[in-house]
Parts: C-alpha cells; sequence; structure tokens
C-alpha cells in the first residue's frame, strides 16, 4: 500500500521537476525562471521524503531539510536581486525622461 | 490492521498531495502572467508540501522521522509565503516599467537596453 503510494509520489513528482525545466527554459522574465525553480525545488523535497520512506532511512530527511532552507534563502536572495535591479533601471528610465524633457523644451 | 490503516491513509495523503503538485506544475507551465504562476506555484505547492509530509508521518515508522518530518512542515510553512511575497514583490517591480513604456520612447541612445528588455515581456 505505502509502495504503490511512493511510486505515484516518485512519477508526480519527476513529471513535476520536468514541468518545471520546461517554465525555466521559456520563461520570459526572471521571476518566472526563479519561481519555476522554487517549484522544482518543492519537488525535489518530495523526492527527498520519498527516498526517505522507501529505504527506511532518516538521512535523507536530513537532505529534504536542507533543500528546504536552501531553497529559501536562494529564492529570497534573487527576489531582492530582481527587485533592486528593476528600481535601478526604473530610476534610471525615470532621470533619463527627465533630461530628455529638458532638452527637447529648450528649443 | 493499524499498519493497514495507516497504510491507505498515507496512500491518500500521497496521492492528494501528488495531484496538488502536479496541478501547481501545469499551473506554473500553462497561466499567461508572471503574477498569476506566482498564484499557482505558491498556494498549491505550499498544501502539496504539506499533504506529502503528512503522508510521510503517516508511513514512517520511528521517532526520529516523525520529528524531522515536523520540522520540514514547520519550515515549509514558514518560509514559502514569506519567498512567494518577495518574489511577488520583484516579479511586480520588473513588471511596472513595461506599463510606463507605453509612453513614446525617448530619442537618447542610452534607453535602448531598457526598450529591449520592455519589449521581451508579454
Amino acid at each position: 500500500m505505502i509502495a504503490a503510494g511512493l511510486l505515484i509520489l516518485a512519477v508526480g513528482s519527476i513529471v513535476v521537476a520536468v514541468l518545471g525545466v520546461i517554465r525555466i527554459v521559456k520563461g520570459p522574465t526572471s521571476a518566472d525562471r526563479i519561481l519555476a525553480l522554487d517549484l522544482f525545488l518543492t519537488a525535489a523535497v518530495a523526492l527527498a521524503i520519498t527516498a526517505a520512506i522507501g529505504t527506511g532511512r532518516t538521512v535523507f530527511l536530513d537532505v529534504a531539510i536542507g533543500l528546504a532552507l536552501l531553497g529559501f534563502v536562494g529564492t529570497t536572495g534573487w527576489a531582492r536581486l530582481i527587485d533592486r535591479a528593476a528600481q535601478r533601471r526604473h530610476q534610471a528610465e525615470i532621470a533619463a525622461r527627465d533630461d530628455g524633457d529638458a532638452e527637447g523644451g529648450r528649443p | 490492521m493499524t499498519e493497514t490503516l495507516l497504510g491507505v491513509v498515507a496512500l491518500v495523503f500521497f496521492v492528494l498531495g501528488t495531484m496538488a503538485l502536479l496541478i501547481a506544475a501545469w499551473g506554473v507551465l500553462v497561466l499567461p502572467d508572471a503574477l498569476a504562476r506566482q498564484h499557482a506555484a505558491t498556494k498549491a505547492g505550499t498544501l502539496a508540501a504539506a499533504l506529502i509530509t503528512l503522508g510521510a508521518m503517516a508511513a514512517a515508522v520511528d521517532t526520529g522521522s516523525w520529528v524531522r518530518l515536523t520540522v520540514i512542515l514547520v519550515f515549509l510553512f514558514a518560509t514559502l509565503p514569506v519567498s512567494s511575497h518577495m518574489l511577488a514583490r520583484a516579479a511586480l517591480q520588473e513588471q511596472e516599467p513595461d506599463g510606463s513604456a507605453d509612453e513614446p520612447p525617448l530619442a537618447g541612445g542610452e534607453s535602448s537596453p531598457n526598450a529591449e528588455g520592455v519589449s521581451r515581456a508579454p
């Protein structure tokens, strides 16, 4: 009974990982890619739990804890990076527009 | 008897969690917008993580596994919404120049990288 559940979980997690990779390759913005990576890490945690239950070793649960930690830190760091880059680009755009307005208003 | 019952409970939780995870991946692949994809991935992904962890708790046999699974569950519940919130703010920031770029572009050459980045967004 548990073996059937573990098989379903493993196959589903692998399918989810493949779909996440497709979104990582396709994703138009960086936020899409990071989101797909987050989902990928959730599937990885599910696979680690599957391995732990399937083999009866608790070591794989430690791996799952590490993966969850890594996913949180990585996602937060990338989100901050995107946020700051977009803000800086926006400010540069506004500054350039003001500059252009001043030049256009002169003649 | 108890073993069989726990096996059935674990199977049900595993199947439900796998379905939620597959729905999350489907939404991430199909939905048209970055924020819509965020919505699919976060809610369904958190639910899937919770269901899979509960199923593993039903299937596990020793105390060490239960403690570790509880740690995983609490940690995922604490961190997934936070990281998703920050990512949604970043996606909004990334989208925002797109809305203001409908105005006529500037003549200066400095804005060409921005224009390229904007035109790639849907």
